[in-house]
C-alpha cells in the first residue's frame, strides 16, 4: 500500500531519491530568486494594506500559505531534478548466488519449503523477478553450500548441501567474475552459515572490489514451533566404567512448559533417559545426563528428543558426542605417612575396579616403608620416586598424612612438574601431617594445590563436619551420589559427618570448591573438596581424614556403595584425560566425507620431554576396513608436535592408530577416531539469520531484502550497483506530489478564509 | 630385624617400668579390672583399641580364681594398654594410650573402631542382635582379632560363627601369608601357647566370600592366647622371646587390618 502510494506520488523508486543529487537550472536562478522576493513582497504588502475584519493572526497564516505556494511555483520554474548514475542495461553482469544446502528445505516460508520460493522467484524464465533482472543485467547463476558452482538452470539445485560457507562462496564468485563489469551479487540464503572461518576477509575483499552484495533472506526470523539440542558437552576420553556426566543445552519455541523425554543412545541402545521441562521461548536450558561408560572403544552417544507434533525442523532434535572409552588401567601412586584406615578403605573402594590401580607406598614407621600392589619387585624399592621417568609413569599422585619434609625439595618440585608439565593428577588428603600442618606452605607443591595454605598453621583440633555440595559441586561429576542432581543432594544430607584436623577455609582464585563442611564449632566453612587446573594437569584437595566412616558408620547399610562410588569418581576424575607420552589428536572428531581433517600427534619421551626427531606413523582404518598409512612430519611450530591432513572418503568411523619411534625404539602409541558423516549443523539455528545477512549487505554497500521487498531489487541494483554506468537526470517539477502540494496549499488558504468568515 | 630388636628393648622397658612401680604380678593374681563401659572414649581421629563384649553361653559364667570375671574381658585392660604403648613406640600409628573401648556387637559405636579384639570364643553365645551387629561390622570392613580359645572351644566357635556369617569357612594360614610380614617379617609361627601348653597354636583367616585372596575379615588365633603375652609383658612372666613374637603378631595384625 505504502509502496504503491509512494510510486504514484513520486514516480521514481526510493533509491533514486536516496542516491540522487538535487540540481536546479542555474541559468534562471538569479531572476527566479528576484521574482520570488518580489512576489513575496507584493503578497505581504497586499495583505497588510487590505482593510477588513481579519485579525493579525489570520493575516499571518494566509500570508504564510500564499508565500509557500508562490515559493513552490518559483521552485518548479527552476526545473528541479535529481542527478544520479545508473547502470547501463545489459552492459553489466549480475551474479545470483543461491543457497543449495539442506536447510533450504525447511518449510517455514508460508508453510512451504524455502527452496520453493527460490524456484518461484527465479526458476522460470518468465518469473517476474528474473525477467526484471534479465532486462537490466547479464545474469550468472551460482549455487553454493560448502563451495560455489556455476549453474545454468535453477532446476539443477538439489538442496542437499550439508554445510553453508557463505564467505568462501562469495570469495569464489568474486574471483570468478573478476574480469567482467560486475554490478553486484545477489545472495539468496537463509544465512545458516556454519563455516569455521571468519566472514571478515571475504567481505573486505568485496568492499575493496566495490562489489555490493544484495542479500535476500528466506525463512522466518524465528521458527514458530521447534525444539533444538543446541550443544552436547562430553569428555573426550574416559576410563571404562566412569559415570559420564554429559551437559546438554536445549532451546525451543512454541513448546514452553511442555515436558519431553531426552534419550541418550549408544549404538541404538538407550543408555540414559531423562525428562526435560522445556523453558520459555528462546531461553536455553541446561540438562545434565548421567550414565555409565560401560563399553570400551569409541562410543558415539546420540542425544535426542523425539520430534514433537507440529515441529518445523526435527533434524535439530539430536546431536552426537564421540567419547573414547579406554579400557586401560590408570596407575595412581598413593603416598601415605602413617598406617590409618583411609588406606584400607581407599584400596577396598577400587579393589575390583579393572581400570584403576592404586599403588600404595606407606610409611609404617620412621624409615620403614610398605609397598602394596606394586607391579614388579623393583617398583618403588628405593622409596618415593626421585626421577621424572620413575614418577611420570603414574597418572596421578595421592598424598595422605605425610609431611612435606619427608620429601626432598627436588621431589616436591618433581610433583609440581608432574601436574604442570606431565599433566598428571594430584590429590592431597586431610590428616595430621597434611596441608599447612604438613609444612607445605612455601613449597613448590603449594602452588599446585587448589586451596590456600596459611603459613605456619599448626594442626587443628579434631572437628566433625557435616558435608554439603556447593553450587558447583551439586552438578559436578565427582560428587554425584545418585542418578539425579536432586537425589544426589538429598543423599549428601543423610551422610554421616567426617572429621577434619586441617583448617582449610579458602580456595585459590580459579579453583572450585565442590564440597564444604559445616560445624557449629567452626566460624568458617571448611573446604572439604576443591579442584583446579594447574598447567596441563589437575590438582584436588580432600580435607577429611576419615572418609572410611561413610563405609563403617552404623547408619550406613551394609550394601551401601556411597564410599566406593565417591572414591572411584574422585580417582577417575584425577586420571581422566591424563596424557600419555604419545597423544593422537584430531582437530574435530567429526568430519565431512571428502573434507580434509588434520591428524596431529604430540610426542614426548618417558620423562615427558618433547621429541622433535621421532618417526610418527598413523594407520588409518576406514569403515570398510581398508587401511592407509600416513607419515606425520614435525610441524616445526611447536616442540613435539607432528601433523598431516587426512581426507575420509566414505561416511563412517575411522580409526587413527599412531605410533612414534625414535631411532627404531618405540616411544608410544595412541589411537583416536574420526567420524565422517554428513553434518546436520545446517538445521541448528535454522531460523533465517537476518543479522548475518544484513551485515554482509551493510559491509559491502548492498542491501538486505525479505521476499516481500524483493520487487525493489532490480531497480535498486541499477542505481546502487557498480559497473558500467551513465548519468541520469530525473525531473521533479512534474511529480504528482508537487501538484498535490500546490492544491493542498491553495485548499488550505480557501478553507482558512471560509472557517474565519473572510471569504 | 632392627624393629624386632627395638621391640625387645621396648618390651623390656615396659616390664622394668612397671616392675619398678610395684611387685610383679603373676598369672592369676590379676589387677581388678578397670570400670568397663564407663571407660569408653569417643572416636577422636586416633586409633583406639576396642574389644567385643558378648553374651556368654551357659559355659561362660564361671568362677575364675575367686573373682567373677566375664569371659570376654580376659586380659583387659592391660593387654590393650601395653599394645597401645608398643604401637606408639614402634609404628607410625598414633593410638590413644590412655583408653580402650568395649562394645557389644550390636552397639553402633563399635563401627567407629574398625579393628576389634575378641576372646574366648568357646563361651560365645551371642543374641540375635549381636549376631547381626557382628555380621554387619565384618561385612562393612571391620576386622576382628579372635584370640584366646582352644581345644573344644572350636566347636562352639564354628556354630556361632555360622550364625554370624552363614557359609563362612575358616581358612588355615601358614607363615607365608602377608599378614605375618606386613610390618615385622615373622619367620616362623609360634608353636607354644602361653597357657594350656598341650595345644599347638593354629592360625586361620576368615575371608570375604571364602576367597583366600580376598579381604580378610578376621584373624583367628586358635589354641593360642597372644594377648596373654601382651598383658604380662611388663612382668617377665613369659619369656621375652615369646612376648616379642606375640607383639610382632599383634602389630602385624593391626597394620594389616589398617591397610588390607
Amino acid at each position: 500500500m505504502f509502496d504503491s502510494l509512494f510510486a504514484f506520488l513520486f514516480r521514481y523508486p526510493a533509491v533514486v531519491f536516496e542516491r540522487g543529487r538535487l540540481a536546479l537550472d542555474s541559468g534562471r536562478a538569479g531572476w527566479l530568486a528576484a521574482a520570488l522576493l518580489a512576489a513575496a513582497a507584493l503578497a505581504t504588502w497586499s495583505y497588510l494594506r487590505a482593510k477588513g475584519k481579519a485579525r493579525p493572526a489570520d493575516r499571518l497564516v494566509l500570508l504564510a500559505l500564499r508565500t509557500a505556494m508562490l515559493a513552490l511555483l518559483v521552485l518548479c520554474l527552476a526545473r528541479p531534478r535529481l542527478v544520479l548514475s545508473s547502470l547501463v542495461p545489459q552492459q553489466n553482469f549480475l551474479a545470483v548466488l543461491i543457497d543449495d544446502s539442506r536447510s533450504m528445505r525447511v518449510a517455514d516460508q508460508d508453510g512451504r519449503p524455502r527452496a520453493e520460493f527460490v524456484a518461484r522467484a527465479l526458476g522460470a524464465d518468465t518469473a517476474a523477478l528474473r525477467v526484471a533482472l534479465a532486462q537490466r543485467f547479464r545474469l550468472r547463476f551460482f549455487r553454493f553450500s560448502s563451495a560455489a558452482e556455476r549453474v545454468d538452470d535453477i532446476g539443477q539445485l538439489g538442496y542437499a548441501g550439508t554445510s553453508t560457507r557463505i564467505g568462501a562462496a562469495l570469495d569464489q564468485v568474486r574471483q570468478e567474475l573478476a574480469g567482467v563489469p560486475l554490478a553486484g551479487v545477489v545472495l539468496v540464503s537463509d544465512g545458516a552459515d556454519d563455516a569455521r572461518e571468519s566472514l571478515a576477509a571475504p567481505l573486505l575483499s568485496l568492499r575493496a572490489a566495490r562489489v555490493p552484495v544484495f542479500t535476500v533472506g528466506v525463512g522466518q526470523r524465528a521458527l514458530r514451533r521447534d525444539i533444538e539440542i543446541q550443544r552436547v558437552d562430553a569428555p573426550v576420553s574416559v576410563l571404562r566404567g566412569t559415570a559420564l556426566v554429559v551437559d546438554v543445552v536445549v532451546a525451543q519455541t512454541g513448546f514452553a512448559g511442555r515436558r519431553v523425554p531426552l534419550y541418550v543412545e549408544d549404538g541404538g541402545r538407550i543408555v540414559a533417559e531423562q525428562d526435560v521441562d522445556l523453558p520459555p521461548d528462546g531461553e536455553p536450558t541446561p540438562v545434565r545426563v548421567r550414565f555409565p561408560a560401560d563399553s570400551a572403544g569409541p562410543r558415539r552417544y546420540r542425544v535426542r528428543i523425539p520430534a514433537q507434533p507440529g515441529e518445523v525442523v526435527s533434524q535439530n532434535n539430536e546431536q552426537t558426542a564421540l567419547v573414547r572409552v579406554s579400557d586401560r588401567r590408570a596407575r595412581i601412586l598413593y603416598m601415605e605417612g602413617e598406617p590409618r584406615f583411609e588406606v584400607k578403605f581407599l584400596r577396598r573402594a577400587v579393589a575390583d575396579d579393572p581400570n584403576l590401580r592404586l599403588v600404595v607406598l606407606l610409611r609404617t614407621a620412621p624409615r620403614k616403608l610398605l609397598r602394596l600392589d606394586v607391579d614388579s619387585a623393583d617398583e618403588l624399592v628405593a622409596g618415593f620416586p626421585t626421577t621424572r621417568q620413575e614418577l611420570f609413569r603414574y597418572d596421578a599422585i595421592v598424598l595422605g598424612s605425610i609431611e612435606a619434609s619427608f620429601f626432598t625439595h627436588e621431589q616436591l618440585q618433581l610433583m609440581a612438574d608432574f601436574v604442570a608439565e606431565r599433566g598428571g593428577g594430584l590429590l592431597m588428603l586431610g590428616g595430621r601431617r597434611s596441608f599447612a600442618a604438613g609444612g607445605y606452605a612455601g613449597t613448590p607443591l603449594a602452588d599446585a594445590l587448589p586451596v590456600e595454605l596459611a603459613p605456619g598453621a599448626a594442626e587443628g583440633r579434631f572437628t566433625p563436619v557435616k558435608i554439603e555440595p556447593t553450587r558447583a559441586g551439586r552438578a559436578h561429576a565427582v560428587t554425584q551420589l545418585a542418578p539425579t542432581e536432586d537425589s544426589s543432594v538429598a543423599r549428601w544430607k543423610t551422610l554421616p559427618a567426617l572429621s577434619v584436623v586441617n583448617r582449610v577455609t579458602r580456595v585459590k582464585p580459579g579453583a572450585s570448591a565442590l564440597l564444604l563442611g559445616r560445624s557449629d564449632s567452626l566460624a568458617d566453612d571448611e573446604v572439604v573438596l576443591a579442584a583446579q587446573r594447574y598447567g596441563r594437569g589437575r590438582a584436588l584437595a580432600f580435607t577429611p581424614q576419615d572418609s572410611w566412616i561413610w563405609r563403617m558408620d552404623a547408619a550406613m547399610p551394609v550394601d551401601d556403595a556411597t564410599h566406593r562410588t565417591f572414591w572411584r569418581q574422585l580417582l577417575r576424575s584425577l586420571v581422566d584425560g591424563v596424557p600419555t607420552p604419545v597423544q593422537a589428536v584430531v582437530a574435530a572428531d567429526r568430519a565431512e566425507p571428502g573434507q580434509p581433517v588434520t591428524v596431529q600427534a604430540e610426542v614426548a619421551d618417558s620423562a615427558f620431554l618433547a621429541v622433535d626427531d621421532a618417526q610418527v606413523t598413523a594407520r588409518v582404518r576406514g569403515p570398510a576396513g581398508a587401511g592407509q598409512e600416513l607419515s606425520l612430519p614435525w610441524t616445526v611450530q611447536r616442540d613435539g608436535s607432528y601433523g598431516t591432513p587426512f581426507t575420509p572418503g566414505a561416511a563412517g568411523l575411522y580409526e587413527v592408530a599412531l605410533d612414534a619411534r625414535r631411532g627404531g625404539r618405540l616411544l608410544g602409541t595412541d589411537t583416536t577416531y574420526v567420524a565422517a558423516a554428513p553434518s546436520t549443523m545446517e538445521y541448528f539455528g535454522a531460523a533465517m539469520r537476518e543479522p548475518l545477512l544484513r551485515r554482509i549487505a551493510d559491509e559491502t554497500g548492498g542491501r538486505f531484502y525479505t521476499p516481500a521487498e524483493l520487487h525493489r531489487l532490480p531497480e535498486d541494483i541499477r542505481y546502487v550497483g557498480s559497473g558500467t554506468s551513465r548519468i541520469e537526470e530525473k525531473e521533479l517539477w512534474d511529480l504528482p506530489a508537487v501538484f498535490l502540494l500546490l492544491l493542498l496549499l491553495a485548499g488550505a488558504e480557501w478553507g482558512w478564509r471560509r472557517a474565519r468568515g473572510l471569504a | 630385624m632392627m624393629g624386632a630388636r627395638l621391640l625387645l628393648v621396648l618390651a623390656l622397658a615396659l616390664a622394668l617400668g612397671t616392675a619398678s612401680a610395684g611387685t610383679p604380678a603373676a598369672p592369676g593374681a590379676r589387677e581388678t579390672p578397670a570400670p568397663l563401659q564407663g571407660a569408653n572414649v569417643a572416636y577422636d581421629g586416633r586409633y583406639t583399641l576396642a574389644r567385643i563384649r558378648y553374651t556368654a553361653n551357659e559355659r561362660g559364667n564361671y568362677e575364675f580364681f575367686g573373682d567373677r570375671l566375664q569371659v570376654w574381658e580376659h586380659d583387659y585392660p592391660r593387654s590393650e594398654r601395653h599394645m597401645a604403648r608398643i604401637l606408639a613406640e614402634v609404628t607410625g600409628i598414633v593410638p590413644d594410650l590412655d583408653a580402650s573401648n568395649i562394645f557389644t556387637a550390636d552397639d553402633g559405636k563399635l563401627d567407629e573402631f574398625p579393628i576389634t579384639y575378641f576372646c574366648e570364643a568357646g563361651f560365645w553365645g551371642p543374641t540375635d542382635k549381636e549376631v547381626v551387629g557382628m555380621r554387619n561390622y565384618m561385612l562393612k570392613g571391620g576386622f576382628v582379632i579372635i584370640d584366646d580359645f582352644r581345644g573344644e572351644d572350636w566347636e562352639n566357635f564354628l556354630v556361632q560363627l555360622g550364625r554370624v556369617l552363614p557359609g563362612i569357612r575358616p581358612i588355615r594360614l601358614d607363615v607365608s601369608h602377608p599378614i605375618f610380614h606386613v610390618f615385622f617379617d615373622v619367620k616362623a609361627l609360634p608353636t607354644v601357647a602361653p597357657t594350656f601348653r598341650r595345644y599347638t597354636p593354629e592360625f586361620y583367616g576368615l575371608f570375604e566370600n571364602n576367597d583366600p585372596h580376598g579381604r580378610m575379615m578376621a584373624i583367628v588365633d586358635y589354641n593360642n592366647d597372644v594377648s596373654e603375652y601382651w598383658e604380662w609383658s611388663d612382668t617377665g612372666t613369659f619369656g621375652m622371646d615369646l612376648t616379642n613374637e606375640a607383639y610382632k603378631l599383634g602389630i602385624n595384625y593391626i597394620v594389616y587390618a589398617m591397610t588390607h
